[in-house]
């Protein structure tokens, strides 16, 4: 496997990150150092590896109402809020 | 449904299905619509740094038995895992969703001929009793709900982490008309199991299409478009429809189909380009670490199976082999869990189930549309029509009785009687009648010994006219025969 | 003598005697913080006033009765802010208490002080917090390690009892070692991670940093047990660890792990190391020497999943429903972009890119589920491992604590100072830092015992019993 071309504004734009100019090139050498470190992976078979281990049964919760914040604690850290309602810019599809 | 005979479509779609539960799908606030905005959040739904999802059994039993209703495999064991995109309706900026495990592949909707389009139900296509498959069906939690104003958009996180099921059917329709028969079954199926009450118009029930057409032969698929906004599902056999017609003129013109997304305008009757698909979103699914793999062999596959109902196609057929309700009767009923509840209690104590069903079907619904909230015990039902049957009252007498029924719910026996309804059917008292009847009408008497069998009508009318209404008419007609034969 | 120098034990003991009112340790600890917080800067947040009321009302008869600790800044406590050291979190208040913080509420405990982190929990020195750095109590020109390093500098430096702190790849352990302290990070699944800010939610475990085994002990049977809020908790019914482990090491197998013994490592780290060993020798024990042969690809394993996790753990910091928001934004892209940009640092950034990368189409297999794999041979690693001896000894960090400033600008140097910690929080399994030794410059150095999944009691055990047999626990700071 050869060190992947990492488009660091690429992937920072599916995260929702503006970069500078300085940051993308700073982050650019730096993270390919740190893939190129990732790569050595490659190297050890796990062909018949297991993704996950076997399951525990967990604990699901009864359907049991139980109670709610009230409207105004739900909103006390909303940095903008009109007739209880959050806002933001005005969302367009 | 194609314009032309050359083109085909190949349709597909995506139904959103809200569960009906008590609490939401990871959190214990009540899943209920309505509330004051902002009024059932807690810091789980509202994506609150820290919080953790706790997963509703269930919405996960509900899950399913939805899959065991449409035949789908049921996985030993399901995994949630996380949709990767931000948007503000989406608290965590990820949906938990299932991508790799879900809990139900396979399976497939038996389209109901009764559930076609009206105008297309004599239609081979409506006789065919296709079967379309089923991709799969998963669990994942809703969104919130949005507000849009002149600059800004307003958000109310109830509907915020409300279970909802995905079933993603495969791309085996054809037809608009197709597509409303399945989305007709499909409900008929989810009411049965009572996992939601599915309502398009209500947004319980929220449907994507997508829609390619290709000339008829041809394997590979068109370019599919996909549309949106579809809020009834007429509205979704409307859009089709428009959808195909637009893509059929197109292709015939020799113009390429966009790859996109449509928005369905339901007063314009049209559909519009809403986004073109210049890149496919990049959702990252990877397995929700903050969940445990969900095992359902041990107990909760159990539980789904032993609340399995009886299904519409197997409930038709056993209403019509068993109580000789038409074909059409036996679907309308199996469309309406509650309204065939009412009908099998109403018939459970008579042998004659067929009348009760009309009584029902064709009179009952007319007056009182909701059987669950009426006044009207089913069982009354069955004792008017073994009162019909039994010859206590005639047929005209038991519309004035239904009526009353209707009126002032009591018991039909209780009803004849206040009505001084009752059919006379004691001998003796016909006997009279019909003496007085010969010696007031020798014509008739004399026209009927001649041969003209009809004459004995006038006899019938006479006796009827004096024991005002409430003779036994079989009856009579015996005790007059044998009197004109003596 | 200050009530800031005793343990949890100690004070336990002293208030239900009545010698001591629990003002009298708030009090005592305020005046520490009068006098050292300056130069060590532990704190993110403080309320004396607020902790003296909560004093008066304290509960003796509850097993924490009136004892204060410090909560680790990613800790929801109702009310109280909790920033995880990030600008992205300004001015939010906690609309609920996490599970560890209620179950110590309701054992009586009090709360004196929100220590600095690094910012989300993403290094090891304390230096990526938004709110300043914390200096090691034994060197301020040195880092106190991290990201819990707030915790185990105000409890090695007097200015706490005893905190909490949460270890995702050695957050608790490396600087409990850096700062001569005693730091536990529980088997995954052992302690509810309800209202802990996620970083990695496959790998974070709350746990407790103390001065001694005991109160590590004391604190964890307060913690532990299983939360229907936290899916990944085990159903195991709640343990009572002994409030004083049973001290003997006779009869244990303590393996060591060829894998971290490496020829270069420091080596006053490794005489330390190496002497606490033959200790345990000397006392009953036997030593056997074990691989866990996928060691070296763990660093690897670890910054892709962890990375991977923190990606969508951080994506709900968008400044729509809580924290900052960015100002006049023109649309909503330009919401989401500035507000993060603005709020997250530097390392916080790089790892989000990371793991957005290490997840997206087209690179997922070769890094996220390749990653996945080798994490499963690692805990395979571990598993053979127990079958030969009870429990691991290592070092804690491969070196004392560094100078401040040193690895800032190269992120995989500041990485690799994980290496003896990241693989048990892969594993899932529970491991101990307490102090072994100084070095000649007076840096403390920390031993690290791993026990086998839930294989609390035999480490406590053991831990307590060489604790007791030294004396570096005991010593004081010079700050
Ligand atoms: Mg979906
Ligand atoms: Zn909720």
């Amino acid at each position: 496997m050869s060190v992947p071309k990492l488009n660091v504004a690429d992937v920072a734009g599916l995260a929702r990150l503006s970069l500078t100019p300085d940051e993308t090139t700073k982050f650019s050498s730096q993270l390919s150092q740190i893939l190129a470190h990732m790569e050595t992976l490659g190297q050890i078979g796990t062909g018949d590896v297991p993704e996950v281990v076997p399951p525990a049964q967990p604990a699901l919760r009864k359907d049991i109402p139980t109670p709610s914040l009230t409207v105004e604690a739900a909103l006390s850290n909303a940095p903008a809020q009109s007739n209880d309602l959050i806002l933001v810019p005005k969302i367009v599809e | 449904m194609s314009s032309s005979g050359n083109w085909e479509a190949v349709i597909g779609l995506e139904v959103h299905v809200q569960l009906r539960t008590q609490t939401k799908m990871f959190c214990g606030c009540i899943n209920q619509y309505g509330g004051a905005p902002n009024s059932q959040v807690c810091p789980v739904c509202l994506g609150m740094p820290g919080s953790l999802p706790a997963p509703n059994e269930e919405a996960i039993r509900r899950t399913i038995l939805t899959g065991l209703m449409f035949g789908c495999r049921i996985a030993n064991v399901a995994r949630f895992d996380r949709k990767n995109y931000f948007y503000p309706d989406m608290p965590k900026n990820y949906q938990i969703s299932q991508f790799d495990d879900p809990l139900c592949a396979g399976g497939a909707v038996g389209l109901d001929p009764f559930l076609f389009p009206k105008d297309l139900q004599e239609t081979d296509e409506a006789k065919a009793k296709r079967s379309i498959r089923l991709t799969r069906i998963h669990l994942e939690e809703d969104v919130a709900k949005s507000f849009h104003y002149e600059e800004r958009s307003g958000i109310d996180f109830n509907r915020a982490g409300t279970p909802l099921m995905e079933i993603v059917s495969e791309a085996d329709l054809r037809t608009a008309g197709e597509a409303f028969a399945f989305l007709g079954s499909l409900r008929q199926v989810l009411l049965s199991g009572n996992v939601s009450d599915a309502d398009m118009e209500k947004g319980q029930m929220r449907c994507d299409v997508n829609v390619s057409v290709r000339p008829v032969g041809q394997k590979e698929f068109g370019t599919k478009v996909e549309l949106k906004n579809l809020n009834s599902i007429s509205g979704v056999r409307r859009a089709l429809v428009y959808e195909i017609a637009r893509q059929i003129a197109a292709v015939e013109k020799g113009e390429a189909i966009q790859h996109e997304t449509r928005r369905w305008d339901d007063e314009a009757g049209a559909t519009f380009t809403m986004r073109t698909k210049e890149k496919a979103h990049d959702y990252r699914y990877f397995p929700e670490p903050d969940l445990l793999p969900v095992r359902t062999d041990q107990g909760l596959r159990a539980a789904a199976e032993s609340g399995l109902p009886e299904l519409p196609a197997a409930l038709q057929d056993r209403l019509m082999r068993e109580n000789g309700v038409t074909a059409y009767q036996a679907s309308v009923l199996a469309a309406d869990r509650i309204l065939c509840t009412y009908y099998e209690k109403a018939a459970l104590g008579t042998q004659h189930k067929a009348v009760v069903a009309n009584w029902i079907l064709n009179d009952f619904l007319a007056t009182q549309p909701e059987p669950a909230s009426s006044p009207v015990r089913p069982e009354f039902f069955g004792e008017l029509a073994d009162l019909v049957a039994g010859g206590t009252i005639n047929s005209a007498q038991a519309k004035k009785v239904f009526a009353e029924l209707m009126a002032n719910p009591s018991s039909p026996k209780a009803l004849v009687e206040k009505l001084g309804l009752a059919q006379i059917s004691d001998a003796s008292a016909l006997g009279v009648y019909c003496d007085e009847a010969i010696a007031a009408n020798p014509r008739s008497v004399e026209d009927y010994r001649a041969g003209k069998g009809n004459a004995i009508n006038a006899l019938k009318g006479f006796v009827m006219k004096k024991s005002q209404g409430k003779a036994n008419p079989a009856q009579v007609d015996e005790i007059l025969k044998a009197k004109l034969s003596a | 003598m200050s009530l800031a120098h005793e343990t949890l034990a100690s004070l336990r003991r002293r208030l239900v005697a009545k010698e001591i009112h629990p003002r009298d340790i708030i009090k005592d600890l305020l005046a520490q913080i009068d006098a050292r917080e300056k130069t060590v800067h532990a704190f993110t947040h403080l309320d004396g006033q607020a902790a003296l009321a909560t004093a008066e009302k304290a509960d003796l008869s509850l097993p924490l009765g009136g004892l204060p600790i410090a909560l680790k800044d990613n800790l929801n406590a109702l009310g109280d802010p909790c920033t995880c050291s990030s600008k992205i979190l300004e001015g939010y208040r906690a609309p609920y208490d996490a599970t560890a913080v209620a179950r110590l509420r309701q054992a009586g405990a009090l709360f004196l002080g929100r220590t600095n982190m690094d910012e989300f929990a993403m290094g090891s020195s304390t230096e990526n917090s938004a709110l300043g750095v914390t200096r090691n109590p034994w060197d301020s020109t040195r880092i106190p390690g991290g990201s819990s390093g707030g915790s185990a500098a105000a409890v090695a430096g007097r200015l706490a009892i005893a905190a909490l702190g949460s270890d995702t790849g050695g957050s608790i352990r490396q600087p409990a070692a850096l700062c001569g302290c005693v730091g536990l990070k529980p088997t995954y699944g052992r302690i509810s991670r309800y209202g802990l800010v996620a970083f990695a939610s496959s790998l974070d475990q709350i746990g407790p940093l103390t001065r001694t085994v005991e109160d590590s002990a004391l604190l964890l049977s307060a913690l532990a047990g299983h939360d229907p809020r936290d899916n990944t908790t085990d159903l195991r019914k709640p343990e009572t660890f002994l409030a004083k482990p049973t001290g003997s090491v006779k009869g244990l197998r303590i393996g060591l792990p060829k894998e971290y013994f490496l020829p270069g490592m420091n080596a006053e780290t490794e005489a330390s190391i190496r002497s606490a060993a033959s200790w345990f020798e000397k006392n009953g024990a036997t030593l056997v020497e074990v691989s866990l042969p996928h060691t070296p690809a763990a660093i690897a394993v670890y910054y892709i999943l962890a990375t991977a996790e923190a990606s969508a753990n951080l994506a709900r910091f968008d400044g729509v429903r809580y924290g900052r928001r960015a100002v006049d934004p023109k649309d909503l892209l330009d919401l989401y972009q500035r507000t993060r940009s603005e709020g997250f640092g530097p390392e916080v950034k790089r790892r989000i890119i990371l793991g957005t990368f290490v997840l997206s189409q087209g690179y997922s297999d070769a890094f996220y589920r390749k990653a996945q794999k080798v994490r499963g041979l690692l805990r395979q690693d571990f598993e053979s491992a127990f079958t030969k001896c009870d429990l691991l000894l290592t070092p804690t960090s491969p070196e004392p604590a560094f100078p401040l400033g040193e690895r800032t600008q190269d992120p995989l140097k500041m990485y690799l100072a994980d290496v003896f910690t990241i693989s048990t929080n892969l594993a899932g399994n529970g491991a101990i830092s307490l102090p072994c030794g100084f070095t000649k410059s007076n840096l403390p150095i920390g031993l690290q015992l791993i026990g086998p999944r839930f294989g609390e009691e035999t480490m406590l055990g053991a831990a307590h019993a060489f604790e007791q047999a030294h004396d570096f626990w005991k010593r004081m700071p010079p700050v």
